[in-house]
């Protein structure tokens, strides 16, 4: 068994730490935070994947979209909404291409 | 910069430098917080300031809304029993006077460079454990703080044209 120490330092754990808190959030904050919270945690999951070595550049290229457009949410609900339908077909163009 | 400049000039601040806020200006951000009007002088406040980087990352793990390695980490709570004081408008009066106190911080910080972020999305039941908050007591905001990486640019605002109506609602500020 882990100590409690290594396991703050756990990015699994500070991933699991994020899913529960952001799921008591959705009840209260606004709808469209659901998908934000969603989304930051795909790029927090990629973090780990990448850190583990089992990526390839179109998981980075998700990533990447995610950081740069998620603070959309904010600003223009509609373009955060598109940016959701980008990342969806990027993610589908990468399933096609296997 | 004037105070005009400095209200225009803020930003909610994501990204901040590994670098550390000196102890005077802390106190300043802190005094300009309880120098906030307050309704009836209830003053239903508690702040609790947070600068240990390993409590800090263990609010980060509790607060979604909470991005960056800030330096210093602020929590603005209302005391339930201060602001029972201020009968059945108590509640919502407390949560004004919490916010234009948290407003003067982050005033003052940007002032003096550093960079702010107000913030809700956070556990309350989480953080009254993690730090030990008392029943009566509700944390109601995170002010994260630090030497900002960039200053963000200003998102839009709604125009004074559509905000603003004169003398009635409805006469809407023509310029």
């Amino acid at each position: 068994m882990k100590d409690t120490e290594d396991i703050l330092k756990d990015d699994h754990f500070k991933l699991l730490a994020f899913l529960i808190t952001s799921a008591r959030g959705c009840v209260v904050e606004p709808p469209l935070y659901g998908p934000l919270r969603l989304v930051d945690a795909a790029s927090r999951l990629i973090e780990i994947m990448r850190k583990e070595g089992r990526v390839n550049e179109q998981i980075i290229k998700l990533q990447k979209m995610i950081k740069e457009r998620m603070d959309l949410v904010m600003y223009d609900e509609e373009m955060f909404i598109e940016f959701l339908d980008e990342l969806s077909k990027e993610l589908a163009k990468m399933l096609k291409s296997e | 910069m004037n105070l005009r400049e400095i209200i225009k000039g803020r930003r909610a601040v994501r990204d901040f430098k590994d670098k550390e806020i000196p102890k005077e200006k802390l106190m300043a951000i802190l005094e300009a917080g309880i120098w906030a009007p307050s309704g009836s002088n209830i003053q239903p406040w508690e702040f609790i300031l947070v600068t240990e980087k390993a409590m800090i990352e263990k609010i980060k793990l509790i607060s979604p809304g909470l991005f960056g390695n800030p330096a210093v980490i602020i929590v603005l709570c209302i005391n339930r029993e201060r602001a029972k004081r201020g009968g059945k408008l108590g509640g919502i009066t407390a949560l004004m006077d919490i916010s234009m106190a948290a407003q003067n911080m982050m005033l003052i910080a940007y002032s003096m460079g550093i960079g702010s972020c107000p913030i809700v999305s956070f556990s309350k039941s989480a953080l009254k454990e993690l730090v030990d908050i008392p029943e009566h007591v509700e944390p109601v905001l995170i002010l994260s703080l630090g030497y900002p990486k960039f200053w963000p640019k200003p998102p839009k605002r709604r125009p004074l044209e559509e905000v603003v109506h004169v003398e009635r609602y409805g006469r809407h500020f023509k310029g």
